[in-house]
């Protein structure tokens, strides 16, 4: 599944420094002229400013959440994205000639590519070998003969170029299905421009937006419907490139999807979202094409949308690239591209690729097998599975068994040489050093001709690897192209030559989203909760008396927390350490699903599936919170309680942003509703702690629940010292102007579910009944025994009635939430079974 | 001979399905050889649209999906066919070496249908032992059709009927390995050997007839869907072999479909939203019909 998408798998030899092409320095070891500004720039500003400005760079990386998945490492998910401060710059004069081969690259392909799927004249001509489609485990038979858009085959593609120790460019290979990484080059230049604004601001570096807004106008071309649903399609979270998919789908204004929200009825493809069924006219794609539909396609495939072939074979949606289009990313094409650039354009091919030999080509296989020491052997089609493999590092003996191997199936195989990188200047450790380096350019079918990205994603090798690599290490590089003249300073944001239509509505959202909102809300309020008890708990713990330690177990145990690590009995001598071990590990171990790091982590997961719906800053204090526990847990508790106030900071700053920065649309409700059913759960089980006959010694126990209710402040404004239990639960309960009580929440469920579409009525009923019987709840009636005056029978019975509201109101709100799962979140994402015979 | 197929499938699943898409490959091809009088694709729950589509081999595919819980589902499919008697040769006279080397340089419609039946395909591995198996019958200037009538006669002795000795998954490589299977494997096996020594051979679905005809033994497959092979003789055309029978198709063969291996051409597939299967019941029933009258001058 786009395996290693950006990985380059290019080994080169071991150049002697001198021997590579330097792009900052001439040979007689001048700087050449276009880094003439930037070498000078950083020679002004020193190590040191430089550092600190890095420094910052990095950490907005960190608060802007721009991760790189590794796979098959434990640790690898959301890895800050790495990247170089240095950019690589290049001069007009020869981006235009690589942005002309690039083009005209493009052009070919899309024509090979039309061929393959549509008369096959390219083959019945011989021009083409048979083999590069029918060995060719992605050339995809159903999509042969569907008509498709011309420029649909091909609307993106991504071209992976190195330099000689001449200069010349060579094309490495050609990602012809889903290209990822533009949206890097995009987030690079945001993060790398600012490090040193001046020098950008005056180098006329061409900007990446109009790249962007051709892209956005080529799929809204491709619809070919008025206002076109278009939505970006993605494997999911654990994608090499998830946080690109969600970044491009919030650029481009496009709804970020994963399969299962997808569903294909009548031949055309809907998106499930909280109102309905919403048509989808073009779909930008970032799963692998075989995996497009498991009913056509791979049956075991559990990212697809099972109909999905049939919807394209109807007319009815669109899908960029076109499915099938991953089978001229094969580097077996590229022996023929020369002939066939003549053959179907009448020119020669402007960019060659590296030196390759296809050994189906009897001719070839003997060159190939002649002079294997030189060459570097890899499938002819990447999704066979094969480690290249170096002529040069094999015996006598395994060349032999080699050579019997590219004999059985020569098809399959091609040799090519390996190719001597140019090195680039990387910034390391507060100076300049040189890195070997890889350059991938984008280009967009606009269907008016094709614009390519004015710049792109380099990528550099990490020190001791000949493999570039972003799975191995390495680090990417923005791309400067300085033009001669002022640039085109667009934005995405202010489209020039339109004029916008206001708009106030919000387009309803994917039921997946509704699901993931609804989760983060209640991920928050479930830590605030947490935190709150555990802030108010940790430090009084170790001086704690023994009825105090009672009390403050009691809150503790509002949490919801079953057994852990205390004793049984509360006489045990040792409960006094095992409580303290017991919050330690609340506090630091991950693996419990009660504990605060886990809970910050799915607010983290949560939040990073809907981040293209949060704000930049909300993204920020989800950043910030992901980091709020030390790395390496403290030993001792007293050092918990500066991190919880630290933490109560960052999510309060989340409610207030939550309150203030989001427009009351669906989304709100969901994120809203998440809060308020937590908060009201948590809620019922403060008040059960009132729930029952209260001796003297659990009186300090009120003083705690007012504080973690944050209500300590308004109670004793209304009962100045006196702390008793009804005027507690009262507040806790009653109260309908104050935002912690249980009243308060399910006023406001109530509130927000009847804006939602489709709401159910009876459950929207069942909630105001719970409401109603909260507010006709008859306080006055629970009695509790003064301190000093022995309990009487009437209080267990006002006890007991209590307890069954609270019971009854929990019972409901799980229920409801189960509901309102399965009305709005259950259709998303279930995966289909496969049932073939 | 004439027939009248029935092919019924059911599907009883534990929970209600929700959503179900299936693709369906049921019905008959029509051939030089093969008359297709009627087919009739019965469904139950009645799906709102049956979409009929062509595949890139030429087979027929249905499309449906059924959009309202349901724990059954019933695809029937009824087929008339006749099938007409013929006596192929082809192969008798190319050796077999050539008949390989031909097939990369014919460019021409049938030639390149042909040639992308020789390599690796879903189900299809590639094996210097499934060829050297091969080479023991496909001996150095061998007529092509006198070797492959030995290929089949040896693997129908040497490799095992088994019903229930492998599932749908089951590769090559453990059918090879086990030398056993049904009739999905064997023609799968021969598939593999076959293109391993660089010959075109593509994967045939279908029907056998049930009866035998008196005083002859009933064919091995019968009362379930069949599978066999076809491999491509130059300038000739397809030669049909039926491994696990140790026969050459003729009137007793009924062809639905084929394809490079079994994952081109399965009859019914599908998807489904909400359950999961708890019992599968497949029925073929293969009946004969009178010969038509023909008509009057």
């Amino acid at each position: 599944m786009s395996e290693r998408s950006m990985t380059v798998e290019l080994y080169h030899p071991p150049l002697e420094e001198q021997d590579a092409y330097d792009e900052m320095s001439s040979a007689e070891g001048a700087c050449r002229p276009h880094w003439a500004a930037l070498m000078e720039a950083m020679d002004e500003l020193g190590p040191e400013e430089l550092g600190q400005r890095w420094a910052r760079a990095e950490r907005r990386i960190r608060e802007n959440g721009i991760t790189y998945n590794i796979y098959g490492d434990p640790q690898g998910v959301n890895r800050p994205w790495k990247i170089d401060m240095i950019p690589l710059l290049l001069p007009a004069g020869e981006w235009q000639s690589i942005e002309a081969g690039i083009v005209q690259r493009a052009q070919l392909l899309s024509q090979i590519v039309a061929d393959m799927y549509g008369r096959q004249t390219l083959l019945a001509s011989g021009n083409l070998p048979a083999e590069l489609l029918f060995a060719n485990p992605a050339f995809l038979r159903s999509l042969v003969g569907v008509p498709v858009p011309t420029q649909s085959y091909l609307h993106m593609i991504g071209v992976d170029l190195a330099r000689s120790p001449d200069g010349q460019w060579w094309v490495l290979s050609d990602r012809t299905q889903a290209p990822s990484g533009s949206g890097y080059a995009l987030e690079n230049r945001t993060i790398v421009s600012n490090v040193m604004p001046d020098l950008f601001r005056d180098s006329n570096v061409m900007r990446l937006a109009p790249f962007f807004r051709a892209q956005r106008e080529a799929l809204l071309s491709l619809a070919g419907t008025h206002s076109p649903r278009i939505v970006l399609l993605t494997p999911g979270p654990h994608n090499e490139t998830y946080f690109e998919h969600s970044y491009i789908a919030r650029y481009l204004g496009f709804t970020l999807v994963e399969g299962a929200d997808l569903t294909v009825r009548d031949r055309t493809v809907f998106l499930k979202t909280v109102e309905g069924l919403e048509r989808v006219d073009v779909i930008l794609r970032r799963v692998d094409d075989s995996f497009c539909d498991p009913l056509e396609l791979r049956g075991d495939s559990l990212l697809g949308v099972p109909g999905l072939v049939d919807a394209i074979v109807a007319g009815n949606v669109r899908v960029a690239n076109a499915l099938g289009s991953g089978v001229i990313e094969s580097a077996a094409i590229m022996p023929f591209l020369p002939g066939l650039c003549q053959l179907l354009r009448g020119e020669s091919l402007k960019l060659p690729s590296v030196a390759t030999w296809w050994c189906g080509q009897p001719y070839a296989l003997e060159w190939v097998l002649q002079n294997l020491e030189s060459l570097v052997v890899k499938p002819a089609f990447p999704s066979r599975a094969m480690e290249p493999v170096f002529g040069s590092d094999l015996s006598p003996e395994e060349r032999e068994r080699f050579a019997a191997r590219l004999r059985a199936a020569p098809y399959d195989y091609v040799a090519q040489e390996q190719v001597a990188l140019s090195r680039g200047p990387v910034w390391e450790h507060g100076s300049i050093a040189s890195r070997s380096l890889v350059l991938r350019v984008y280009a967009v079918n606009t269907g008016n001709g094709w614009t390519v990205m004015p710049g792109g994603l380099a990528r550099v090798a990490s020190k001791d690897n000949s493999v570039v690599s972003m799975q191995r290490g390495g680090h990417s590089k923005d791309v400067w192209v300085l033009s001669d003249s002022p640039v085109d300073t667009f934005t995405m944001l202010r489209p020039k030559n339109k004029q916008i239509e206001l708009r106030h509505d919000k387009p309803c959202i994917p039921s997946s989203v509704a699901h993931n909102l609804y989760w983060l809300g209640r991920y928050v309020e479930r830590a605030e909760d947490t935190t709150r008890v555990l802030r108010t708990v940790v430090w009084r713990v170790p001086r704690a008396g023994r009825d105090e330690l009672d009390c403050l177990l009691a809150l503790f145990q509002t949490l919801g927390i079953e057994g852990g690590k205390l004793p049984k009995s509360r006489k045990a001598l040792t409960l006094p350490q095992r409580f303290e071990q017991e919050l330690l590990s609340v506090l630091t171990d991950g693996s419990r699903a009660d504990s605060l790091p886990f809970t910050l982590g799915q607010i983290h997961q949560t939040g990073g599936k809907v981040r293209d719906r949060l704000s930049t800053d909300m993204t920020h204090l989800l950043g910030k919170l992901r980091d709020v526990l030390p790395t390496t847990p403290e030993e001792t508790l007293m050092a918990y309680p500066p991190i919880l106030s630290n933490c109560m900071e960052l999510l309060s700053g989340f409610s207030g942003m939550e309150r203030e920065n989001i427009v009351r649309g669906q989304d709100w409700i969901f994120l809203s509703l998440g809060r308020r059913v937590e908060r009201a759960l948590f809620n019922t089980r403060l008040l059960r702690e009132l729930a029952r006959p209260f001796a003297e010694k659990d009186w300090p126990l009120l003083e705690l629940l007012l504080e973690v209710a944050d209500s300590s402040v308004t109670y004793r404004s209304r009962y100045f010292t006196t702390l008793q239990p009804l005027p507690v639960m009262d507040m806790l309960m009653a109260d309908q102007s104050n935002p912690r009580s249980l009243d308060f929440q399910l006023a406001h469920i109530v509130h927000h579910y009847r804006k939602l579409p489709r709401h159910l009525p009876e459950d929207l009923q069942a909630m105001q009944h719970a409401l109603e019987r909260l507010r006709s709840f008859d306080m006055r009636k629970v009695s509790y025994p003064l301190p000093d005056a022995l309990q009487t029978a009437r209080s267990s019975s006002g006890i007991l009635r209590l307890r069954r509201l609270l019971d009854e109101t929990e019972e409901l709100l799980l229920t409801w939430s189960d509901n309102l799962s399965s009305r709005y979140f259950n259709h998303a994402r279930t995966l289909a079974i496969n049932i073939g015979q | 001979m004439r027939y009248k197929v029935t092919h019924r499938t059911a599907y009883r699943y534990n929970y209600p399905v929700s959503v179900g898409n299936h693709l369906a490959c049921l019905r008959p091809r029509a051939l030089a050889t093969q008359r297709l009088e009627s087919f009739t694709l019965n469904l139950s729950p009645v799906p709102g649209e049956v979409i009929e589509r062509e595949d890139y081999y030429g087979n027929t595919l249905h499309l449906f999906s059924i959009q309202e819980p349901h724990r059954d589902l019933v695809v029937e499919a009824q087929s008339e066919v006749e099938v007409l008697a013929t006596t192929p040769t082809y192969g008798s006279s190319v050796r077999w070496e050539e008949a390989a080397a031909l097939l990369p340089q014919d460019h021409s419609t049938s030639g390149l249908d042909a040639y992308q039946f020789r390599f690796e395909s879903p189900r299809i591995r590639l094996r210097s032992e499934f060829a050297g198996y091969a080479r023991q019958s496909l001996t150095p200037a061998r007529p092509l059709r006198e070797g492959l009538l030995e290929l089949t006669d040896r693997l129908h002795r040497e490799f095992r009927f088994q019903p229930n000795a492998t599932s749908v998954s089951t590769t090559v490589d453990e059918v090879f390995a086990r030398r056993r299977g049904v009739c999905q494997d064997f023609a799968q096996m021969q598939i593999a050997m076959l293109r391993s020594l660089g010959l075109a051979a593509r994967y045939v679905s279908g029907y056998l007839r049930t009866t035998p005809p008196p005083g002859q033994e009933r064919l091995v497959g019968a009362d379930a869907s069949h599978a066999w092979i076809s491999v491509y003789c130059p300038g000739e055309g397809w030669l049909d072999l039926d491994p696990t029978n140790n026969v050459v198709p003729g009137t007793d063969h009924i062809t639905v479909s084929w394809g490079r291996d079994f994952s081109d051409v399965s009859p019914l597939r599908g998807l489904i939203l909400g359950g999961g299967v708890q019992a599968l019941k497949v029925g073929v029933d293969v009946e004969e019909l009178p010969a038509l009258a023909t008509a009057a001058p």
